[in-house]
């Protein structure tokens, strides 16, 4: 036997400190929780503004929960006395501001109502001051580090983009908005969090799922709108970025809430952006998603019937005074619904939706010609083309025309790995490369949220009534268990040939 | 007289309606070419001439309402009558018999009882045969009456009084007659299918298969399946040409003649093959040559097509375009078909050129009067993806665009992947939301959420999310 199959045979070391380590951490810390939990306020207050400062003595990268409870008792109190102290700028602030920045994500794990309130405050505070936007990077950099994907959906989530969208901010919340929300916060029974059978909070690699639930804290109650009004807001935002495109991936995901044959407002919001934004994203108004429920498609489409009327319209390219008439004929409607920026864009948008289906039929066209058929002037028509070009919006070129008299002519460029658009084979490798990793992590994400599910009170009861039907001798439970999720890899191989 | 029949009302009427009116004489002989048929189709062959030439309207209606007097078919008589009292008024054949179509009324009637009267004997007498006979002769006496579906009715009802096979196959060749009369297409191929599935065997099924296939033809025709029109017309034997009587009909003079096949059937050929299967198949098939004698500019046109000359081709088939519209069953298709055919010839004639000057495609293939200039044909065709080229208006070329495969994967792939990354995305989003018990519900008065621990959430949705679950990563 060689060296190296003893090796492995004995990796396994039960005794081995770092497992030891992990499950001791988390009894400690919960220990230590409940500790500092049972403290009276008084004892916090102690030591304030002296050298013996118990802020200045804590770290918040080692004292993480210690930190997080005094801070909290700190500006509690500060509130009421010297509110100074908490305004932007003040030194409460400026301490809160660090410690949202540069606590240990370990520790607060286990602390997360200390770290929801502490990012509450730092919002009300930046609201009193009458600048909201100064609370943005703070919330920001908490979220982040308490979890890296941003993808277990928290009413911090809302509170965030909420302030985003108040302050026009839509840049600063792209970071939040680009994570997909892969979890929401789970009610997870309490024995089996103590008994560790979930998860040990402190691990190193956890789905943040798992360590931020509707008992952890960091979250308050959510509700299915505070969801649906995340992902509106979020698509809004992502229309001030102008990523059109993700804009209506986030509308869809507010119109695949599951309805039992009934609408909530917000989706049909949704719809009608949806419905607005499809033709601006893809130039061609699409069919809903097919995770829609059939009955919420006919729900929508028969509420939101003047915007379909619009994007049929917005379809026949060579007649743009019909889709001018629409748009007058309901400017009430879109009025009402406060669409009406989006309905211009339309309109704006179809001359170059013309533009780019010329791609397809020419490969030189002298710009009188698009004149003469859009029916406005050479020189209009020459400016927005090139204005389209710089945007990067067609891939052609404009040039001077030799022959006398024609004027500017418009040429595309007919193959894809020429003129300004154009993609070098690397580029595509690394898009290629970046969906792979995408779709694993996506894999992952559907793992951990499939093994919430069998978590579920609802789930045990129906294993249990399962092997009660089966008789003894079934072990229906062990197979449902059973974590077939290998499937997912077969992008990965279809991947596979490319790197 | 050609000009005066195109300013009667009769064409004026027709024309508002957007019906076809061919203006210039056809290369025909009205008399020799009507005198190839029979039956019900002389009637309707005339008819459909009359109404569509305005070269030959006034023969053709004139022969038309004498065929029409010697048969049962008033109604038919009166009619052509009065469209032809709207082109010719003066003419003697113009002016309505009165007493013939009194005469002829009672006459039909009295038939109609007496044959009623002799069913209904047959019937209490409980004979099979006489009763399929009675039917038979009821389908008989509705057909040349004119009334085509009440024929078909009693056609039917022989049925369950057939006894040997071939009385089936008599039947339903029957029936086949009536529906080719009514041009309803869809019931044709149903009953082709009946035919095909007698139990005859032997000679008679011999008898029948040049007849089935020739109707199969006709039927795929006039549905617009021309692929599978040219199959079935091509595969006819000659055999149909001198076929005999099946079930009491020459086939091949009341519903359609030899020449008819090859004109047909070379048609659809072209516009649903590519070079080398017309060659193959039509050029080198015994059996359709002997048809395709009868039609030597058919041949010559598919010969021109094989050969690239797609050009002399078109003209071959333009020369004949009037022809062809007057003739009943190709008027209604033969736009598309020649569409068809020319649209073909352009995406072939520029398959092995990387670049065609417009003015050269413009000499090779003359307009028609669908499209103002090449460039507009060109680019429909280039937007609805039947040719793959690019149009370059300032150099006037047709250009082929080069093609990418490497890139075109690579983007492909990509773009698969981010519509599933997606779907899946969503997917998740709707499992999450129904496993913490978020749903829209109709329910007015209470939240809109149900609580998490609500019992009535079942444990059935649980367990069905279990199965969403481990289903996502497919569909």
């Amino acid at each position: 036997m060689s060296a190296e199959t003893i090796n492995s045979l004995l990796s396994f070391q039960p005794d081995a400190p770092e497992l030891q380590r992990k499950r001791e951490y988390d009894r400690e810390a919960r220990e230590f929780v409940k500790h500092i939990n049972g403290s009276t306020p008084v004892t916090f207050l102690k030591g304030a503004d002296s050298p013996q400062d118990p802020l200045n003595v804590l770290d918040p990268t080692t004292n993480a929960i210690a930190y997080a409870y005094t801070l909290r008792h700190r500006i509690e109190a500060a509130i009421k006395q010297t509110p100074d102290q908490v305004r932007p700028g003040g030194s409460l602030w400026n301490k809160l501001v660090l410690f949202l920045e540069s606590f240990d994500p370990i520790q607060m794990r286990y602390a997360g109502e200390q770290w929801r309130k502490l990012v509450d405050y730092v919002e009300v505070a930046a609201r009193n001051e009458g600048a909201p936007a100064l609370a943005i990077a703070p919330i920001r950099s908490a979220m982040f580090r308490l979890d890296p994907t941003t993808g277990t959906f928290t009413s911090t989530h809302l509170r965030f983009i909420q302030l985003c969208m108040e302050t026009r901010s839509y840049k600063a919340a792209l970071p939040v908005l680009n994570n997909y929300i892969h979890s929401l916060p789970a009610a997870i029974a309490k024995e089996t969090l103590d008994d560790l059978e979930y998860s040990v909070v402190a691990a190193d690699s956890v789905a943040s799922g798992e360590y931020i639930n509707l008992k952890s804290g960091h979250t308050a109650k959510i509700s299915l709108t505070d969801l649906q009004e995340y992902y509106v807001l979020g698509a809004m935002a992502y229309l001030g970025e102008r990523q059109v495109k993700d804009a209506l991936h986030f509308l869809e995901h507010v119109l695949v809430t599951p309805a039992n044959n009934a609408l909530n407002g917000l989706m049909l919001e949704a719809y009608k952006k949806w419905v607005l934004i499809s033709c601006l994203a893809d130039k061609s108004y699409k069919t809903p998603p097919r995770t829609m429920s059939s009955a919420a498609v006919k729900h929508c489409k028969n509420a939101a019937k003047a915007y379909e009327a619009l994007a049929e319209a917005f379809q026949q390219l060579n007649n743009l005074p019909k889709l001018k008439a629409q748009v007058n004929a309901g400017s009430e409607i879109w009025a009402e619904d406060g669409n009406t920026g989006l309905v211009e864009e339309l309109l704006e948008h179809q001359n170059r939706a013309y533009l780019s289906r010329l791609s397809r039929t020419f490969s030189a066209i002298p710009v009188s010609n698009i004149a003469s058929n859009v029916g406005s002037s050479v020189d209009q028509v020459t400016t927005f083309v090139g204005s389209l070009i710089q945007q990067g919006l067609l891939n052609a070129r404009l040039e001077a025309n030799d022959k006398s008299g024609a004027g500017a002519v418009l040429r595309f460029y007919l193959d894809p790995t020429q003129g300004p658009l154009a993609k070098t084979e690397k580029q595509q490798q690394q898009a290629l490369f970046e969906q792979t990793q995408r779709t694993d992590a996506l894999a992952e994400q559907v793992k951990d949220a499939d093994y919430r599910l069998s978590i579920t009170k609802e789930y045990v009861e129906y294993v249990k009534r399962q092997k009660k039907k089966n008789g003894a001798g079934g072990g229906g439970g062990a197979d449902a268990m059973d974590m077939t999720f290998d499937d997912g890899d077969m992008d990965e191989d279809i991947m596979g040939d490319m790197r | 007289m050609a000009k005066d029949a195109a300013d009667t009302p009769f064409f004026q009427k027709r024309k508002s309606e957007g019906q076809i009116v061919v203006k210039d004489p056809p290369k025909f002989d009205l008399e020799s070419y009507i005198s190839n048929y029979d039956g019900f189709t002389r009637a309707d062959r005339l008819r459909h001439i009359g109404s569509h030439s305005t070269y030959l309207a006034v023969d053709a209606y004139r022969t038309a309402i004498a065929e029409a007097k010697r048969g049962k078919n008033v109604k038919l008589y009166l009619d052509l009558v009065e469209e032809f009292a709207q082109i010719a008024p003066d003419d003697p054949a113009a002016l309505t018999d009165t007493t013939w179509a009194m005469e002829r009324t009672k006459k039909v009637e009295a038939e109609k009882d007496k044959l009623e009267h002799e069913l209904k004997s047959y019937k209490n007498n409980m004979i099979k045969e006489s009763i399929r006979m009675g039917n038979e002769d009821m389908g008989h006496f509705y057909y040349a009456a004119g009334d085509y579906s009440l024929a078909h009715k009693a056609y039917m009802r022989m049925r369950e009084h057939c006894t040997s096979p071939k009385h089936l196959a008599d039947m339903t060749l029957r029936l086949l007659l009536v529906t080719i009369a009514q041009k309803s297409w869809l019931t044709v191929q149903s009953h082709i299918a009946k035919v095909d599935s007698t139990q005859v065997k032997g000679d008679e099924k011999a008898k029948l298969e040049p007849i089935v296939s020739a109707c199969a033809g006709l039927a795929h025709m006039g549905a617009l399946n021309f692929r599978d029109a040219a199959t079935a017309f091509i595969n006819t034997s000659p055999a149909f040409l001198t076929a005999e009587p099946a079930a009491g009909i020459t086939w091949q003079r009341e519903v359609i003649t030899g020449n008819d096949i090859a004109v047909y059937g070379g048609l659809c050929a072209l516009a649903s093959m590519d070079r080398s299967q017309l060659k193959d198949r039509v050029l080198d098939n015994n059996d359709f040559r002997n048809f395709l004698e009868l039609e030597p500019h058919i041949r010559r046109a598919i010969n021109l097509f094989c050969a690239s000359k797609y050009s002399a081709c078109l003209e071959v088939l333009e020369n004949y375009r009037n022809d062809y519209l007057l003739d009943v069953y190709l008027s209604k298709v033969l736009s598309d078909i020649y569409g068809r055919i020319r649209r073909k010839s352009i995406v072939q004639y520029f398959i092995p050129f990387s670049c065609v000057t417009l003015d050269e495609m413009a000499s090779k293939f003359q307009l028609t009067s669908e499209y103002g200039s090449i460039e507009d044909e060109l680019e429909t065709m280039i937007n609805n993806g039947t040719l793959d080229a690019r149009i370059d208006l300032v150099d006037r070329l047709l250009i082929s665009p080069p093609t990418n495969p490497r890139y075109n994967v690579h983007a492909d792939a990509l773009a698969m992947a981010e519509t599933y990354d997606h779907t899946l995305r969503l997917r998740l989003t709707r499992l999450n939301m129904l496993a913490a018990g978020f749903e829209v519900r109709q329910d007015k008065g209470g939240s809109k959420e149900a609580a998490y621990k609500d019992s009535s959430f079942g444990d059935g949705i649980s367990a069905g999310l279990r199965g969403i679950g481990s289903k996502m990563g497919f569909s």
